[in-house]
């Protein structure tokens, strides 16, 4: 099979119920082994889309190709042999063993007037194997786990051998253990089979450790299609979900994760889009002390800088993350003088200077006097004590002597993070 | 997992060997008693090839014409009526994934009653072909049913299943009460129509036979290649489509199907209940859900049931009849509530 072929494509795509239009002029091409979430509120068309693609609603307007072929244009069994759909619930009519239900998924292959071939016995062993349901092959459906369900209605989808599966919010009702489960057993398929998948996903985060490209309904159009670092931000979310979240970075995967905000103290109220405020705040880095109030800042629309942070550090991997600009230095260097005047430039160019709990010793001890100059400068300078400074002194007094001269001299004092984003409002 | 085809293979053999049996039986006994082994001389002489195996001289002709002209178009026809109401109850109760459903629940019975009735009171012709007014008026009069209520509740060419069984409920109301006004009106044939819904085989003769076997075998064996697809429309039509199945189509298809093969039957037998409902169900115990399993067993069954029932229909009280639908109920009733209570399984 050759790669970044379409296998997958919409043109032109919509659909009205009872006069409603549900989906509105959806246009995409999904890659031949491609993982692909779409995301988006409840009544975006998600699930019409994917009924739409399996045919179990006609009516559309536009054209849908599998495999290069108009969907108008294919059997019922044509298409169950191209795509492969896992349901979030199947409630079968009658008490079905295990073994049954997943030889279900082999009807697009066994003609009505033959019987079940052996290498539909073949197929249907060796999917229950994948999904590890062979050792209750003999049991009951109605009398499995709903995780061990999912795992039956899986294995049915997998039966059908088809190059692409649709997943309709597999796993939503399920603990989150079956959740993973279910996510590295697709992203298996993506990656050793080359199945393409596409997939309807409660849970966001779930979506983007899988998922090769994003995809963004609202209201019945695509909002965003692409990759999730160009699609998935706090503005896009806020615009479809209408819920304000953290965008944030798994550092162990690399990937985005988005966390939702609870915090009451925060004003949302203006639009959060990244450098929509005109206020301009250097954050004193470091050991990544500095990390939530940089994506509290960042994500509130501040215009916000970092330095002087070691390459290697959380927080400059936050500020690059979230592209703050921010000063470098070598991993584990104490701060150069160059260092130290590119950081006097950023604290020039601000209004405000915060210094979170960095740990200060003798390798830093020169960012602590940065914010002291500030204060010479007149800017204003906002000190979060939410660590005593006794403590993270690794100076030998120095650090204390000077953080207290710092706050003497006018420095404001907050507690936590939300007091400074509180304080700035 | 063992094969479907071997399986179903096995069940029907052991089915078809206690039907035999069972017609051996049920043809040696009646008023004149003729003994099991003459019975299945006799009945083994009409088989071509065996005929000339085996003496027959012991026997009189006028026991030979007993089984041959009474008992056995009697016997074969409660057989054949028991496959179809059977087999249709199968297809009902899996298209409407539902354990009320039996083969009258789109209004087969109140039409083929009605048009009976009308038969019955109205008709004074002779029929046709050896098959009286009264079942050809009772065919009619269940078809038309089926096909309205079909029509009603066809919504944008889709056929919704509540909405079917609600308009077969209502028409089913209505052509009962019609038939209830027709019997107040010619009360003289009140008698004559009772007799006709409470179902029996008493007219049976190989001429009523010749025209049902056929049909039902045709029917009941076109309806066999759907049963992966019945199999599958169980779990919703949204799922059946995604595995593969037109499952509008289908469903058209069996709906026509067994609703046809329930009037046939029924416009031959009267309405005899309780077969079409729990033959599937009884079944579904033995063999379980698999309809390439349950369908032809079923059948099979429904046959050996109906067999049985009018059997003791005409035995019990001799010499008097009892209508078989009766006797189906009285006895199959306690006998299904036995095995519900029995049954751990969840059937449903």
């Amino acid at each position: 099979m050759k790669k970044n072929k379409n296998i997958l494509s919409a043109r032109n795509l919509s659909f009205s119920y009872n006069q409603e239009k549900v989906l509105d002029d959806i246009n995409f091409d999904v890659e031949e082994g491609s993982f692909i979430s779409i995301l988006g509120p409840n009544g975006a068309g998600k699930s019409t889309l994917v009924n739409l693609i399996s045919r179990v609603i006609d009516g559309y307007r536009g054209k849908i190709q599998i495999g290069g072929r108009d969907v108008r244009n294919l059997s019922s069994r044509e298409i169950a042999r191209i795509v492969g759909v896992v349901p979030q619930y199947t409630n079968p009519g009658f008490n079905f063993t295990v073994a049954e239900m997943v030889m279900m998924g082999r009807h697009a292959y066994i003609s009505r007037f033959e019987l079940e071939k052996k290498e539909d016995f073949d197929k249907v062993n060796e999917v229950m194997e994948k999904v590890k349901i062979l050792s209750f092959a003999e049991r009951k459906f109605n009398e499995l786990s709903g995780g061990e369900k999912q795992r039956v209605i899986v294995a049915q989808a997998l039966a059908q051998d088809s190059p692409v599966l649709l997943l309709d919010e597999p796993t939503s009702h399920l603990d989150i253990n079956f959740q993973i489960e279910f996510m590295n057993l697709f992203m298996d398929l993506n990656q050793k089979e080359d199945k393409t998948i596409i997939g309807i996903f409660h849970d966001i985060n779930l979506a983007l450790q899988s998922s090769s490209k994003i995809m963004l309904l609202k209201e019945g159009r695509i909002f965003g299609f692409g990759g999730a670092e160009d699609i998935l931000n706090r503005v896009n979310i806020k615009n479809v979900f209408g819920s304000d979240v953290f965008v944030g970075r798994n550092p162990v995967t690399g990937k985005l994760y988005i966390s939702p905000n609870f915090n009451p103290e925060i004003d949302w109220g203006i639009s959060g889009k990244p450098g929509s405020r005109d206020l301009r705040i250097h954050v004193i880095g470091g050991g990544g002390a500095a990390s939530p109030i940089i994506s509290l800042l960042y994500n509130n629309g501040y215009k916000v800088s970092c330095g002087v942070v070691n390459t290697l550090d959380t927080d400059t991997d936050t500020a690059r993350m979230l592209e703050v600009p921010y000063v470098a230095e070598a991993p584990f260097s104490p701060v150069s003088i160059s260092s130290q005047k590119k950081n006097l430039q950023f604290i020039k160019a601000s209004d405000i200077v915060i210094l979170p709990g960095v740990e200060f010793g003798s390798g830093n001890f020169s960012n602590l006097v940065s914010v002291k100059k500030a204060l010479d400068l007149n800017k204003k300078v906002v000190v979060i004590d939410e660590k005593n400074i006794e403590d993270r002194d690794h100076t030998g007094g120095k650090a204390v002597k000077l953080y207290r001269e710092i706050i003497r001299q006018g420095a404001v004092v907050a507690k936590t993070a939300n007091q400074v984003l509180k304080y700035l409002s | 997992m063992m094969g479907t085809g071997k399986r179903t293979i096995k069940y029907i053999l052991v089915l078809l060997a206690v039907l035999v049996l069972l017609i051996i039986v049920s043809a040696s006994i009646g008023a004149a008693r003729i003994s099991l082994k003459d019975t299945a001389l006799i009945i083994s002489s009409f088989i071509p090839g065996i005929k000339n195996l085996i003496s027959t001289g012991s026997i009189t002709d006028q026991d030979t014409v007993i089984i041959s002209q009474i008992r056995l178009p009697r016997i074969f026809l409660s057989i054949f009526v028991g496959i179809a109401l059977a087999g249709s109850g199968v297809i009902f109760q899996g298209l409407f994934r539902n354990p009320m459903a039996d083969p009258f629940v789109i209004g087969v019975s109140a039409g083929a009653a009605f048009g009976a009735t009308i038969g019955l009171v109205f008709v004074r012709g002779a029929g046709l072909l050896g098959i009286s007014a009264t079942t050809i008026s009772a065919l009619f009069g269940a078809i038309a049913t089926t096909f309205l209520v079909y029509y009603i509740a066809r919504i944008r060419g889709k056929v919704s299943v509540v909405t079917l069984l609600l308009s077969g409920i209502a028409l089913s109301a209505m052509l009962s009460a019609m038939t209830y006004l027709i019997m107040l009106l010619r009360v003289q044939d009140m008698a004559k129509i009772v007799f006709w819904v409470m179902g029996s085989f008493t007219s049976a003769s190989w001429d009523n036979f010749i025209i049902l076997a056929p049909v039902v075998t045709v029917l009941v064996s076109v309806s066999a290649f759907f049963m992966r697809d019945l199999n599958i429309l169980s779990l919703g039509d949204e799922r059946a489509i995604q595995l593969g199945v037109q499952a509008e189509r289908v469903k058209k298809i069996l709906l026509v199907m067994a609703s046809l093969i329930a009037a046939v039957a029924v416009s031959m037998s009267g309405i005899i209940g309780f077969v079409g409902l729990v033959t599937p169900h009884i079944l579904r115990m033995m063999v379980g859900p698999d309809h390439k399993i349950l369908y032809p067993t079923s059948a099979v069954a429904g046959g050996i049931v109906l067999l049985l029932s009018d059997t003791l229909a005409r035995t019990m009280l001799m010499p008097r009849e009892i209508p078989v639908g009766i006797i189906t109920s009285i006895i199959g009733v306690p006998f299904f509530l036995y095995l519900l209570l029995k049954s751990k399984r969840n059937v449903f």
